[in-house]
């Protein structure tokens, strides 16, 4: 019975891991090409910004997956060596996704900050844009 | 499925490493930004850190990995503390604006040295 359920859960820990790997290889693989497109074609601070962004939310899922993976390995973990390994795996993965998280917040309130200075500043100019002549 | 598992992430691992040293070499190139090319590169070699703890990691890229991370946000954190006190030591006099003679004479003969 033991035995069996080692099986299923080793099963459920390749699925959950090569999904993580999977989100994090297409993530990456795309954001490559995308800094690529961004450095040849606008060579723009700004547009470098999203894409970063759009990574860290890849690597955030991945990291999920890959989580989710340690705790179904806890399910069967014989050894205090195979413990120890999965404590400081998990404890990587756990403090990458806290500063992922933050650095996404962070991003993205810069970028709401440049589109709101963008904003106002579009908003005074027509304020004192053309008037009447009248 | 378990060796492909395992040998999958690690070759992707590495093609990734390299795809971070070209994005970032690219992004300086055409930003003409360090901060931004060091970010650009220290994502993309995240990632190929994460890949490499995928399946059953040894010690080494364990502590590679811990290494990457915590290596990644101290040069963050360095480079914001450097940007901050290079942006308030050149708006404060505000007179000059951006020259290169003025920045260069600033870095050389700093405020605290006249």
């Amino acid at each position: 019975m033991e035995e069996l359920l080692q099986d299923v859960v080793n099963v459920l820990v390749s699925i959950v891991e090569a999904c993580g790997a999977a989100v994090i290889i297409i993530g990456a693989v795309w954001a490559f090409a995308r800094f690529v497109w961004v450095g040849l074609r606008r060579r723009d601070t700004s547009a470098f910004v999203p894409v970063r962004l759009t990574l860290g939310r890849f690597l955030a899922l991945g990291l999920e997956f890959q989580l989710a993976s340690d705790v179904l390995r806890t399910a069967v973990a014989p050894s205090f060596r195979e413990l120890g390994q999965l404590a400081a795996v998990a404890a990587i993965r756990t403090v990458l996704n806290y500063f992922l998280g933050k650095e996404i917040a962070e991003e993205r309130r810069q970028v709401a900050e440049e589109a709101e200075g963008a904003r106002a500043g579009s908003g005074s100019t027509s304020a004192h844009g053309p008037r009447d002549p009248a | 499925m378990t060796g492909v598992l395992l040998t999958l992430p690690g070759l992707m691992a590495q093609l990734l490493s390299g795809a971070a040293l070209l994005a970032g070499v690219l992004t300086l190139a055409a930003t003409r930004k360090p901060a931004l090319a060091l970010s650009v590169f220290l994502d993309l070699l995240t990632a190929a850190g994460l890949l490499r703890l995928v399946g059953d990691p040894s010690w080494q890229a364990i502590a590679t990995a811990a290494v990457i991370v915590g290596l990644r946000h101290l040069i963050a954190l360095g480079l914001r503390i450097g940007a901050r006190n290079w942006t308030t030591s050149t708006q404060a006099p505000g007179r000059h604006g951006s020259r290169p003679g003025v920045v260069i004479d600033r870095l050389l003969r700093p405020a605290w040295r006249r």
